[in-house]
């Protein structure tokens, strides 16, 4: 095991990682940025070290800042969180190049799964249903054949880059001929590649993502899914598990697939795979997140497993001492991410200080959060401040100790998103668990708080 | 790069005005365009990376036989010759100029070296020129105006890393604005400390060889304003 970890990141998460670390028995050191300097983690841990100034270019986004401050602060490990240099190739090797350990996938293995177009393809190869699309669109001729065998309406997306650029869904064979030009120049001006494929399009479609691990000896487990389908712009919002998308024999067959398929492509640590479900319940791999995500909380009150002391010893070299048979999931689980944006206006990202702030408790009840009176929330990262949680035996027991819980979370000092969790836990959609990735954007922020105020 | 700026200072007169352009624009490249440098380096098995934004050319290059582990240590001193265009050519195939060259020990060494300590920083003189004499104006009156109204300053470290206090970093050298005080160590580059104003060197807070974090206080500096008398004592 690591003697001293360095915690390359801020906010909640560092508070996680730092609350694993103090678990293990090990030290942990805080990298932060002048902005963060007050922050909850950097006066919590062990030792804390700036390492640049508020803009995370030049702290959080900067290799040698971070990897500097390890090494004089004599860590042996740096967790990159989520975010940032988290899924960052060059920065694992980097980190490898120094002596230190990246915590996370090994650089090699972040290198295979870099593209999402080729770990589509390699996980494909190994029995994971894959979105069905095309190879690379050559002319215009070849991109209408393929969207014809694919069947409309589809998505054009560029090969490189990501955020949107270069992505247009289209639904007739005319469209797809106007959309096309202008994805090629909006790709090649924003990543000098104008390479384009079609992928299926699916229009009222569920995000479910299965949680894995598998350790440095090719064994691996599943951690069952969570559906992540209400959010905004392609953001997240709220996730819960078990889906209430699929039957159990259908969540049990996809995760089983899903971990086959991961430990047969070589793939080490923790990490999530992501599916869309279409209406007739049918999943289609997207793409695989190298990282601990946002939403682990919620497979850890489902299972009990602490995802980030694991994720800690794997890195390590320690084996991960789970057989499936040991992974048992409990009744249900909600997450509701609390973001410092006004959901009345746009989402509008806000900043200040918090003058009052309490979190809300009793049974099956956690919050994960940096937050406490008096902390300025900086402008410059994103606006999360944290995250309640919820177990309950049941879908109804959750919801509604999710609801008790968002009545006593108290924020003060800057505007929050609690109303569009606490309209959400009113709206006749989310009961009846049939939320789609299109949902919240279609009604719009400042409609779906109306409606579930007039109710 | 303290010597780049000097360099300039012989060329053209030496005014404050050029002085400062230079050592912002030497901090700009230490700061955001270095490390990432090096980062990218570290990664490859090349022996060396040139880069050129505007007037500047960076050009790292990866000493012999360093292996993994061992560029952070960085003993060796690095290598500041003058204005890029044709380099030194050592360490390098009989490859045309700005082509990045495999470095010789890339094959023992692995493509997981650590960090090149051989940097060049330097600017075309014609194109130095230029800068001086438009950027002179603004930066020499920017300057007067935080100048004048407190008798005390303190240079802070620029980077994360390890200490390495100058030879001007002794109580009662005279300094100006811009010199060199000494540098911290980040992964083998060092990352110069410019004294923020004129004055006289006071105490060092941190002793040499030690872990210093960004804008932790380094070296104090009584000022030698120009309107002396009345604004320090104001200050007071």
């Amino acid at each position: 095991m690591f003697r001293r970890i360095l915690i390359a990141n801020r906010g909640e998460i560092a508070l996680r990682i730092l609350r694993a670390c103090r678990t293990l028995g090990v030290e942990a050191v805080v990298a932060y940025s002048e902005a963060d300097r007050d922050s909850l983690p950097a006066q919590l841990a062990d030792e804390a070290i700036c390492i640049g100034p508020a803009d995370a270019r030049r702290s959080y986004l900067s290799a040698p800042a971070i990897i500097s401050a390890a090494l004089v602060t004599g860590c042996d490990a740096i967790h990159p969180g989520y975010g940032f240099l988290s899924e960052d190739e060059t920065f694992a090797e980097v980190v490898r190049a120094h002596d230190l350990t990246f915590i996370g996938p090994p650089p090699d293995v972040l290198d295979r799964f870099a593209s999402k177009e080729g770990t589509r393809r390699l996980l494909g190869g190994f029995g994971l249903p894959t979105i069905p699309g095309s190879t690379m669109i050559s002319d215009d001729d070849h991109a209408l054949r393929e969207a014809d065998k694919i069947g409309y309406p589809v998505l054009i997306k560029p090969s490189a880059g990501g955020g949107g650029k270069g992505m247009r869904m289209v639904r007739t064979s005319r469209e797809l001929e106007s959309a096309i030009k202008i994805c090629r120049s909006e790709a090649k001006s924003a990543f000098g590649d104008d390479s384009l494929y079609l992928e299926k399009w699916l229009d009222d479609n569920r995000h479910v993502e299965v949680q894995v691990a598998v350790d440095r000896f090719g064994a691996g487990v599943h951690f069952g899914e969570r559906d992540c389908s209400v959010q905004r712009r392609h953001q997240k919002i709220l996730e819960e598990g078990p889906t209430p998308a699929l039957s159990a024999e259908a969540r049990a067959a996809l995760a089983d697939k899903a971990i086959k398929a991961v430990v047969a492509a070589g793939y080490e640590n923790v990490g999530t795979l992501e599916f869309l479900i279409d209406g007739a319940g049918n999943a289609y791999f997207i793409e695989i997140n190298c990282r601990i995500q946002v939403e682990h909380p919620v497979t850890e009150l489902l299972t009990g497993i602490d995802l980030v002391t694991l994720q800690i010893k794997i890195a390590a070299g320690e084996p991960l001492g789970l057989r499936q048979s040991d992974v048992v999931t409990r009744g249900h689980a909600i997450e509701f991410r609390i973001n410092a944006e006004d959901p009345a206006h746009d989402f509008r990202p806000g900043a200040g200080v918090i003058e009052r702030y309490h979190a809300p408790g009793g049974p099956g009840v956690r919050m994960d959060s940096h937050l406490y009176p008096g902390y300025e929330v900086p402008p410059y990262y994103d606006s999360l401040l944290g995250k309640l949680i919820v177990w309950g035996p049941d879908r109804p027991t959750a919801i509604a100790r999710g609801r008790a819980a968002l009545e006593e979370l108290l924020v003060e000092g800057v505007t929050t998103n609690i109303e569009i969790h606490r309209a959400l836990l009113e709206n006749e959609t989310f009961l009846e668990g049939r939320m789609t990735t299109n949902l919240l954007d279609r009604v719009g922020g400042a409609a779906f708080l109306a409606a579930a105020a007039a109710r | 790069m303290p010597e780049a700026g000097r360099q300039r200072e012989r060329q053209d007169g030496g005014s404050d005005a050029s002085r400062q352009v230079d050592h912002a624009g030497i901090a700009r490249l230490a700061d955001e365009l270095l490390p990432a440098l090096i980062a990218k380096l570290s990664t490859t098995d090349l022996g060396e990376l040139e880069v050129r934004e505007g007037e500047w050319h960076v050009r790292l290059r990866r000493p012999y036989g360093v292996g993994p582990g061992e560029g952070r240590r960085a003993s060796d001193k690095p290598s500041r010759s003058q204005p890029g265009h044709e380099g030194h050519g050592h360490g390098r195939a009989g490859v045309e100029g700005h082509r990045p060259a495999r470095s010789p020990g890339s094959g023992s060494g692995s493509g997981s070296t650590g960090v090149a300590s051989g940097v060049t920083a330097g600017s075309g003189a014609a194109s130095a020129a230029t800068n001086g004499s438009s950027g002179g104006p603004r930066s020499g009156s920017a300057r007067d105006t935080d100048g004048t109204d407190r008798s005390r300053a303190i240079a802070t470290s620029p980077a994360v890393g390890t200490f390495n206090p100058g030879s001007r970093a002794v109580s009662g050298t005279r300094v100006r604005a811009g010199d060199s005080l000494g540098t911290v160590d980040m992964l083998g580059v060092p990352q110069d400390i410019p004294a923020p104003a004129d004055g006289i060197v006071g105490q060092t807070l941190v002793e040499a060889g030690m872990a210093v974090e960004y804008g932790q206080e380094l070296i104090r500096l009584e000022l030698t304003a120009p309107a002396a008398p009345a604004a320090s004592a104001e200050a007071r």
